[in-house]
């Protein structure tokens, strides 16, 4: 049976059917194989959906980004100035203290990235790779970390540290560590506390799919814990250099975090010239184009950097053969040290931001001159009573859902580009379109949603997308896309192919075989990157602001709008509510996970 | 390589079909208010903390709809400034008239002058070519202090440079503050006038910076500063320092007892309100009425009732109106209206040396 294959040839069921099959078929005389591919309906469409791929990319990335990026030289070209060509704006965004700005934003980055990317790997191998007792504690604690705003983080540390604040009142006068926070080292340590989380799902997914034979085979060899933990960190390097590159390029990009620090020791970053030139009036896009040319320049560098440090490596260590790690049993004291970093970080982390929030919205009076304190439910009850915070919350639950399930496909089709072991032009490209999209803050990047589909041009199409959930469920979707797919990266580069054309060879059509090998490997990690980008939709500001369509303001709009109201106490519960929902979702999706998916979706990761 | 592609196929359709459903419901739904042609939204960007209840008021009253933009200053000088070869707005509203001036010179608003019977100080406000018009006014700085922590009070800016006020005063930042701006500008315009205003001005901020001037981000901070003690002095905007002592008024705490004051000059910071030139004729019909409306004794209750310790603390520019309890009846004596034409186009310059060498 297995010899002369017919047309209608059985799939094999056994081993050793499959083995004979994969020793005949690819060679056997009569060609049906290819014959096959040839007639398969999906081959003859196979252009055609990559070009969709594409002009999806171009849309919703390329035309923004360049748009905007042309003003810098050609302002008369979006009714912006005058002239057709000038190189007038780089002259003003490359003088003084711009030079001075540019370097800050490059040191910022590279320790955030650095700092961000060493915890994220030791709390990765912490989860992963022992059994400590407190590692449960910090995986559900990752998600509350993503979705704390910056603006907690920063507040958490001020009600603490400022002058009659927290730490006073109770006796410490924390002099040093104030000048020590406001300054570049706190906005690097906010900057880290927004990067960990991102690190720690990039490496722990791909540390997830490594099996422990590597490992093994250093011990086996002679090799010490340090040799293993080596050669673990070389396998990972995807993964680690994935998680470096993202959160360099959100750290050059933040604007709101270095504004508010900076303001008390002179720290000029690069995004404050920035949003200078576009936030005032006259707005100057030109100058914006300029500064986000030089932030690119920035990215070109990290990818640089990135490409050769992994050149010419594969990293595919995920095959058939993979197997079940095992934990490090550790000693009583390594269950004390490693409890207390994971409480130190949680404290660090998220216990500040959340002792912000508190602060905020239930306690009056909290760390001022005066001396009642006392405690307040009033603000959640008024924003739970009025509609003005239920109908954004219910709009932008809406919207971040939709964009989760559309960027978490496409991130997936990115993200095998990016892992192909043979990059071609265009996965360069992709790649580095998608770290421009996140080095460019994020209110650049709405500028040129409105340029590119504000055009009369698009009137003249009968394209009239502006202004509507369409056109902001695409900026949101393009704004995502770029982590998701890192998010991706690693796992999808330690995919073997080997996997997949075993179960070719079987007979399986490519949907089957995705369904089969591919999607059981990265089922877990693909609805990480759901939530991921769940979360991170739900309170995205900068193009929500500019993008949503008149009458329906998401929820971060309503929560922005009750702070530079001064109702601090309102638009910080808002925030909790809507921080909560977010988690209630993420508890509700892992719960669902655990009861529905095949039971070979979970096995992957395994430890014994 | 061809698995890859593959695999792509599957998933790109996917992507496809949910964008393409997507883009079919928003368009649909978008597409579904432009059926009648007398009527069409007005669409409002807007910064002022009562936009939401008056534009209900109105539709209330007038049967027309009106869509509101409501966000920051900055973002939505982003958006119209973006939007420039295809503007979407009809009506804008906004605190401070610079704004507005850079609009009228870039030829974008449509000159209108209110039915309403404006007062003089409306009248003081208004621009010669009546491209925008004033909804009311407040004024930057008014000087809050804690009389529960101090019983020194200046009379001058220039008392604050004195000793007995070292390291006890604070601002906001200009780069992250909207009625800052405004306020250094007219202490420039007070100190020298257009001609050596701004180098005045910079030496002024020089000597109160080595006093201890502490700078926050936005009015919110400064008064949280104010609270906790940090300082004893907030140089904010007429609105924020009321609305603080309406708060305390209303529910009083040991040890804060925040008193307003108005140093000589003020800097009277309108909220002014401008019609799109590019505009349908539609809008632009019902954006007259809209600011006609606001402006009408009925208008004015509704802007006064929504935001009672926050922007509804303005002086009204229209005749027989007055302002709400804590605010006194009038103006400050001392106030100034300075030029937005001349002030406008220096913020970028302004601000930036602000950030270099005050912050």
């Amino acid at each position: 049976m297995t010899t002369t294959l017919s047309p209608s040839a059985v799939v094999p069921r056994t081993t050793a059917q499959a083995t004979a099959v994969a020793s005949t078929s690819p060679t056997g005389p009569s060609g049906r194989v290819p014959t096959r591919v040839r007639t398969n309906p999906f081959s003859r469409l196979r252009v055609a959906p990559m070009t969709v791929f594409w002009l999806l990319i171009v849309a919703i990335l390329v035309v923004p980004i360049l748009l905007f990026l042309l003003v810098a030289f050609s302002p008369a070209l979006l009714d912006q100035g005058t002239e057709w060509f000038t190189l007038s704006a780089f002259r003003e965004a490359l003088s003084g203290q711009f030079l001075v700005a540019l370097l800050n934003s490059l040191l910022v980055g590279v320790v955030t990235a650095v700092g961000s990317a060493v915890i994220g790997f030791g709390m990765a191998w912490i989860v992963r790779r022992t059994n400590s007792r407190t590692r449960r504690l910090w995986t559900g604690a990752v998600f509350a970390l993503l979705l704390a705003p910056s603006y907690l983080i920063a507040l958490g540390w001020q009600r603490l540290l400022e002058p009659g604040g927290v730490l006073e009142i109770i006796g410490f006068h924390p002099t040093l560590a104030r000048t020590f926070f406001y300054g570049p080292a706190g906005i690097v340590l906010v900057l880290t506390v927004k990067g960990i989380p991102f690190a720690y799902l990039v490496i722990a997914n791909a540390m997830r799919s490594l099996g422990g034979e590597f490992e093994q085979a250093v011990r086996v060899h002679g090799g010490n814990r340090m040799a293993s933990l080596r050669v673990m960190i070389a396998l990972l390097s995807p993964a680690v250099w994935s998680a470096l590159a993202i959160v360099f390029a959100e750290a050059i990009s933040d604007f709101g975090v270095a504004s508010t620090l900076s303001s008390a020791a002179h720290f000029p970053v690069a995004t404050f010239m920035l949003y200078n030139a576009i936030q005032a009036f006259p707005v100057q896009f030109p100058l914006a184009a300029a500064v986000s040319w030089v932030l690119l320049g920035l990215i070109v560098l990290a990818l640089l950097a990135q490409s050769w440090a992994l050149r010419g490596r594969s990293f595919r260590v995920l095959g058939g053969r993979s197997r079940p790690t095992m934990r490090i049993h550790l000693t009583r004291w390594g269950q004390l040290a490693t409890g207390a970093i994971t409480l130190v970080l949680l404290v660090v982390t998220l216990g500040v931001p959340a002792f912000g929030a508190l602060s905020a919205s239930v306690l009056t009076g909290l760390g001022s001159a005066m001396s009642v304190h006392s405690w307040s439910l009033d603000n959640y009850a008024r924003v739970l009573t009025s509609p003005d915070l239920r109908d954004p919350l219910l709009y932008s639950a809406q919207m971040a859902a939709i964009t989760a399930t559309v960027a978490t496909l496409m991130a997936a089709v990115c993200a095998r580009m990016l892992a192909s072991s043979k990059k071609g032009a265009s996965a360069r490209l992709l790649d580095f379109v998608l770290l421009a999209a996140v080095a460019l803050p994020g209110i650049v990047f709405a500028a040129g949603y409105i340029f590119a589909y504000n055009l009369p041009l698009m009137n003249t199409l009968g394209i009239h997308i502006y202004g509507t959930s369409a056109l902001l469920t695409l900026a949101y979707v393009a704004t995502a896309l770029p982590s998701t797919s890192r998010s991706l990266v690693g796992n999808m580069s330690q995919l073997h192919e080997s996997m997949s054309e075993a179960c070719r060879v079987h007979g399986s059509g490519s949907v089957r075989t995705w369904f089969a090998v591919v999607m059981p490997v990265i089922a877990r990690p693909l609805l990480a990157a759901w939530l991921l980008t769940y979360t991170a939709t739900l309170l995205e500001l900068p193009v929500s602001q500019l993008l949503y369509p008149p009458g329906s303001a998401p929820v971060s709009v309503g929560i922005n709008k009750a702070l530079s109201a001064y109702d601090f106490g309102g638009g910080t519960a808002m925030e909790v509510l809507a921080i909560l929902s977010a988690l209630g979702v993420v508890g509700v999706a892992y719960l669902l996970f655990a009861i529905l998916a095949p039971q070979g979706w979970k096995r992957l990761g395994r430890t014994s | 390589m061809i698995r890859t592609q593959k695999l792509a196929v599957s998933a790109a359709l996917a992507v496809a079909s949910v964008a393409a459903l997507a883009g079919c419901s928003s368009t649909a739904s978008a597409a579904s208010p432009s059926g009648s042609a007398a009527v069409e939204p007005l669409v409002l960007y807007s910064a002022i903390g009562y936009d939401a209840a008056i534009a209900k008021a109105f539709t209330a009253a007038s049967g027309i709809p009106v869509k509101v933009v409501d966000d920051s200053t900055g973002p939505l000088l982003t958006k119209i400034a973006a939007e420039k070869n295809n503007p979407q707005w009809g009506a804008f509203m906004a605190d401070g008239a610079t704004a507005f001036a850079a609009l009228d010179q870039g030829g974008q608003l449509l000159p209108y002058t209110t039915t309403a019977s404006v007062d003089s100080v409306g009248t003081s406000l208004t621009p010669s070519d009546h491209s925008y018009i004033p909804m009311g006014t407040t004024v930057v700085a008014a000087l809050i202090y804690n009389a529960a922590a101090t019983t020194a009070v200046p009379t001058s800016y220039d008392d604050l440079l004195t000793p007995a006020y070292k390291g006890k005063v604070g601002m906001n930042d200009p780069a992250q503050s909207g009625p800052t701006y405004p306020f250094i500008a007219g202490l420039m315009n007070q100190l020298g006038g257009t001609k050596g205003g701004v180098a005045a001005g910079e030496a002024y901020l020089t000597k109160l910076k080595a006093n201890g001037l502490v700078v926050n981000p936005t009015n919110g901070d400064t008064l949280h500063a104010l609270e906790t003690g940090q300082i004893n002095y907030g140089l904010i905007q007429s609105s924020a320092a009321m609305g603080e002592v309406v708060k305390f008024t209303a529910k009083p705490v040991a040890g804060y007892d925040p008193k307003v004051i108005y140093l000589s000059k003020s800097t009277l910071l309108p909220s002014a309100y401008g019609i799109d030139k590019a505009a349908s004729p539609v809008q632009q019909s019902e954006a007259k009425k809209f600011i006609d409306y606001i402006l009408s004794p009925a208008g004015q209750k509704v802007a006064q009732g929504a935001d009672p310790s926050g922007d509804s603390l303005y002086w009204p520019v229209v005749n027989g109106v007055t302002p709400l309890a804590p605010l006194p009846a009038t103006v400050p004596s001392s106030s100034q209206a300075i030029d937005p034409t001349f002030w406008g186009p220096l913020q970028g310059q302004v601000v930036t040396w602000f950030d270099s060498n005050i912050k």
